[in-house]
């Protein structure tokens, strides 16, 4: 039987186990040994125990760093996925330009994110220069101060991570538009259906599992946020990345760091999850 | 309506995505007294180009840039290769199966990189790999691969199977129909692939804090500027790295056309 | 026409591996965090000679406080460690003690110059052990806009009642606050909460005596007037905030002389040492040490630059290029012209120096004071019971390392 099998899909095996085996021959063991320093007792060195977990949830910059990280999860997510595909459907269309528009939109992919950072912090600084431009405008005499904290400072979080990576997922769902098979969409044109019809029964139904894909790599990262944050706010903003990192870097406690990125996987995990359940699943690219 | 709707939202795209770019090559070229006041110049007035020549001048520019580079192109070729094979295979599983084995990749992507960076830095400067090209590459594939894998996954997935069965029927091996049908199909797919292992290492900075002692990475020396230098040389440098960025970014977008598809499917 | 393009490919990348994979010279690496400025005299002035003598190169690499141990520990962990000798700022030191990835240098401790500072040599020690040997003593000093000051007809406060005068001054001229505190977190503020903590005749480590409840009530009635920039000050930011107005007065290291004055242009700025607190003026002395790093490939050639760039003459050159204290008592260089009146802060403030004790448990006393801070002077919590809790986390801690 096995032998039966082997015969039959030995070059599926081949084909599949250098991915495989480089992947996981380098990750596997970092991720498990992650997991055991997270249910370590950082006091005595016991295995199995919870005492990281019970210290990290105690903190109250751990409670505002899953606060944080879901805020800034949602609304990037939101936002980039309405933005990117307005873009993609605009880029649809044929218009004089088009090749130039795309590779603009393009551009800030190639920009590191810690310079993506700091120009955003001449923006929003307070002697930045969007301030500047509300007191030309006669709107404020005092500046305002974007970066200090609060909800105005992760919607900054959010802007600035926007700028950075709805390239990405106009780059995905483009992907996805070009590969409607084009006899489809000019079928539906000659047939006279209005844009909205169009866009809602053939366009989107196509897009779906492109969606899906950008909505789960863009979400991974999004919860995982970690540099932008930090080079644009300081620790204003504590995120579950941030929260882990210093853990570990600045106050020496893998433990306590692993037990935070434990947490931030099973979130990870979870909404997953839940958004497999709630879409389709034939629909899904997987 | 329609047409409102996408100028608006195109003239909206174009602001918010050139103002950001706009100020920093403005302060590269500004006078330092025209910014460091509670009212900064909103305009491009006295240019100067001295932040400029200091950067030049300075001599750390091409070698992270070539580094840059070279390991990002490494990896994206390194990527590529594992993943293409693979991807292939798992595009032609079941869907459970092939979603199972997905997620399980994307485990890498689910923890934070400070996790797990240090042990996997560790086995790569074991091999001799420290300050090398080919050590930041094989850790920047790691890192790109669960996302290169996917994009492959789905747009080969697209390829219609009727051609395959077509190609079969014609004698084609598995590999052979891969080769001359599978790929050409996906090109978009694998351009976008392309574009994210590029990226992901383009962009990285923790393995390249464990893996890079005296050539640096690009983000590398630009974290070295902004923390040591005055921010209009930092502005400066970080101005003439984007100017590379802007070609890569034209010829690779040149790709992503959809005349490959649709005539597939036509012949 | 494919095959040509596949033949090419697979050529490019057999050079990139190759190249890749290429040996490098022996040379000896020696790691800082230095800026441009600081860089180029170390390449044109300070290595040259000692090359020329032992005949070997130094191959310097710039890297930052922070990332420096995670570089060790990678190197160390993989037992291939390359980085022959470190300096080290002397705020992140025990990290490397406690995880072992520095050599014990107390062998070395009779043969240093006797005309090295006493002082400076202890505060490399742990326990009594010597790991770091000193070559760059530091110390923070106040930047104002002096033009500023004129202008609201203001004198540089000298202690934390004038600090407080000037800055309600300033809030109420401006409606923001002009006063820059370094409360970025990490070790920047844990190290301005130390130096005024001191000054208020506490104990920091303490965390919860009285000059420490003193610091913190003055900071928090001092933090509305702050400037909203505070919040994410530190060494390298303070400056441009100064730079661009958006505070008048701070506290930083005397790099930012550099640039402030030199990349900046901004000669309205003048510096001075610093106010008093209600028991003393005290100024915390940082500064970078060198290390070795354990398995460090030339530990005696490290040894050797390091009793090089403690000499005399290497010494009088830091004080004559950049303006850098000395960590010996016997040189009397010039300091660079423009310098002058800068250099001059620094001297008087480091006369007012304070060193910090080196302890084990320093990571978790940069958390604690650091969380304390947050709580108490950005969420308002009352100073007291909250420096309580945070005195009984840290005596957990010192029981653990």
């Amino acid at each position: 039987m096995i032998i039966k099998a082997a015969k039959k899909y030995w070059l599926e095996v081949l084909l599949v186990t250098p991915l495989l085996a480089y992947l996981l021959g380098f990750t596997l063991w970092p991720i498990i040994h992650s997991t055991i320093y997270a249910f370590t007792n950082y006091i005595n060195g016991d295995f199995p125990s919870l005492v990281s977990f019970e210290a990290i949830i105690t903190n109250f910059q751990f409670k505002e760093a899953v606060f944080n990280t879901l805020f800034i999860t949602f609304f990037s997510l939101f936002f980039e996925l309405v933005l990117g595909l307005g873009l993609a459907l605009l880029l649809l269309e044929k218009f004089r330009g088009r090749k130039f528009f795309r590779a603009l939109m393009l551009l800030p992919l190639g920009i590191p994110t810690i310079v993506v950072a700091s120009n955003m912090r001449y923006i929003f600084d307070t002697n930045g220069f969007l301030n500047e431009i509300f007191y030309r405008l006669h709107l404020i005499e005092i500046p305002i101060n974007w970066l200090g904290g609060g909800i105005l400072t992760l919607f900054t979080v959010v802007i600035a991570d926007m700028w950075k990576v709805t390239p990405l997922v106009m780059l995905i769902l483009l992907a996805g538009i070009e590969s409607i098979p084009k006899e489809v969409l000019e079928a539906a044109q000659i047939d006279g259906a209005s844009y909205l019809r169009r866009l809602w029964y053939i366009i989107l139904p196509f897009l779906r599992p492109f969606i899906t894909m950008a909505l789960i790599i863009r979400g991974i990262d999004a919860f995982r946020i970690f540099e932008m944050p930090l080079a644009l706010t300081g620790r204003v903003v504590p995120v579950l990345g941030t929260f882990s990192y210093f853990e570990y870097r600045e106050y020496g406690n893998i433990y306590t760091s692993a037990a935070a990125a434990a947490i931030l996987m099973l979130m990870i995990m979870v909404a997953i999850t839940i958004y497999l359940k709630v879409v389709k699943q034939d629909e899904v690219a997987l | 309506m329609k047409k409102i709707i996408f100028v608006l939202l195109m003239i909206f795209a174009v602001i918010f995505v050139l103002t950001p770019i706009y100020l920093m090559v403005k302060i590269s070229l500004s006078p330092p007294a025209e910014i460091l006041t509670a009212h900064p110049s909103l305009g491009m007035h006295a240019i100067t180009l001295k932040h400029w020549k200091a950067v030049i001048a300075s001599g750390e520019l091409l070698p992270p840039l070539s580094k840059s580079v070279i390991v990002a192109l490494m990896s994206v070729i390194l990527s590529l290769l594992l993943a293409i094979p693979g991807a292939y295979v798992l595009s032609r599983l079941p869907y459970r199966i092939s979603s199972a084995l997905l997620l399980f990749i994307f485990l890498v992507r689910m923890i934070p990189q400070i996790e797990i960076a240090l042990p996997i830095s560790v086995s790569f400067i074991r091999l001799g790999l420290l300050d090398t090209d080919l050590g930041l590459a094989l850790a920047h594939t790691l890192n790109v691969l669960p996302i290169v894998t996917w994009v492959l996954v789905s747009s080969f997935k697209a390829v219609p199977a009727d051609l395959e069965d077509q190609a079969a029927i014609d004698g084609c091996g598995k590999i052979r129909t891969l080769v001359k049908i599978v790929l050409p199909l996906s090109l978009p797919g694998i351009v976008v692939a392309a574009i994210f292992g590029f990226l992901g290492s383009w962009d990285e900075f923790i393995y390249a804090i464990y893996l890079c002692l005296a050539n640096k990475t690009l983000p590398l020396e630009v974290y070295y500027y902004i923390n040591r230098a005055s921010f209009f040389i930092a502005s400066a440098y970080a101005t003439i790295i984007t100017i590379p960025v802007i070609i890569v970014t034209y010829v690779m977008q040149k790709y992503l056309k959809s005349e490959y598809l649709a005539g597939a499917v036509k012949g | 026409m494919l095959r040509i393009k596949t033949l090419l490919l697979i050529f490019f990348m057999t050079s990139l591996f190759l190249s890749a994979c290429a040996p490098s010279q022996p040379t000896l690496k020696i790691v800082m965090g230095l800026s441009e400025d600081e860089w180029e005299v170390m390449r044109q002035e300070i290595f040259p000679p000692f090359e020329e003598k032992y005949g070997i190169k130094i191959q310097p690499i710039q890297m930052e406080a922070d990332d420096l141990p995670s570089a060790l520990e990678a190197q160390e962990a993989a037992g291939r460690v390359e980085i022959d000798l470190f300096a080290q700022d002397n705020m992140a030191l025990s990290y490397l003690v406690n995880k072992g990835l520095v050599e014990d240098l107390s062998v070395y401790e009779k043969d240093l110059p006797k005309t090295i500072i006493p002082a400076l040599v202890d505060a490399g020690k742990f326990d009594g052990k010597l790991y770091f040997l000193p070559y760059r003593p530091n110390v923070q000093i106040i930047y104002y806009n002096a033009e500023k000051f004129k202008e609201y007809n203001l004198k540089p406060p000298r202690n934390w009642n004038e600090l407080l005068a000037v800055a309600k001054v300033f809030k109420q001229k401006e409606g923001v606050g002009k006063i820059l505190f370094k409360a970025y977190g990490g070790a920047p503020t844990a190290t301005q909460l130390y130096e005024w903590i001191v000054s208020a005749g506490g104990d920091p480590l303490a965390i919860n005596d009285e000059g420490c409840v003193e610091t913190f009530t003055f900071l928090q009635t001092l933090w509305p007037y702050c400037s909203p920039d505070s919040i994410r000050a530190k060494f390298d930011t303070s400056n441009e905030y100064l730079a661009r107005d958006s505070a008048y007065l701070m506290q930083n290291w005397p790099f930012g002389i550099q640039v402030i004055v030199k990349d900046y242009e901004k000669e309205n700025i003048a510096t001075y040492s610093g106010f008093a607190g209600p028991a003393r003026e005290a100024h915390v002395v940082g500064g970078e040490v060198l290390g070795i790093p354990k398995g460090a490939p030339q530990k005696e050639m490290a040894l050797n630059l390091i009793r090089y760039l403690e000499s005399k003459e290497v010494q009088e050159k830091l004080i004559s290029e950049l303006g850098w204290p000395s960590v010996r008592s016997d040189s009397d260089a010039l300091v660079p012209l423009w310098m002058k009146p800068y250099v001059g802060s620094v001297e008087e403030a480091l006369s007012y120096g304070v060193f910090r004790k080196n302890v084990h448990y320093w990571n978790d006393f940069e958390k604690y004071i650091n969380e304390a801070f947050i709580e108490i002077i950005i969420h308002g919590k009352p100073v007291k019971p909250t420096l309580d809790y945070y005195h009984k986390m840290l005596e957990a801690a010192k029981q653990r390392v």
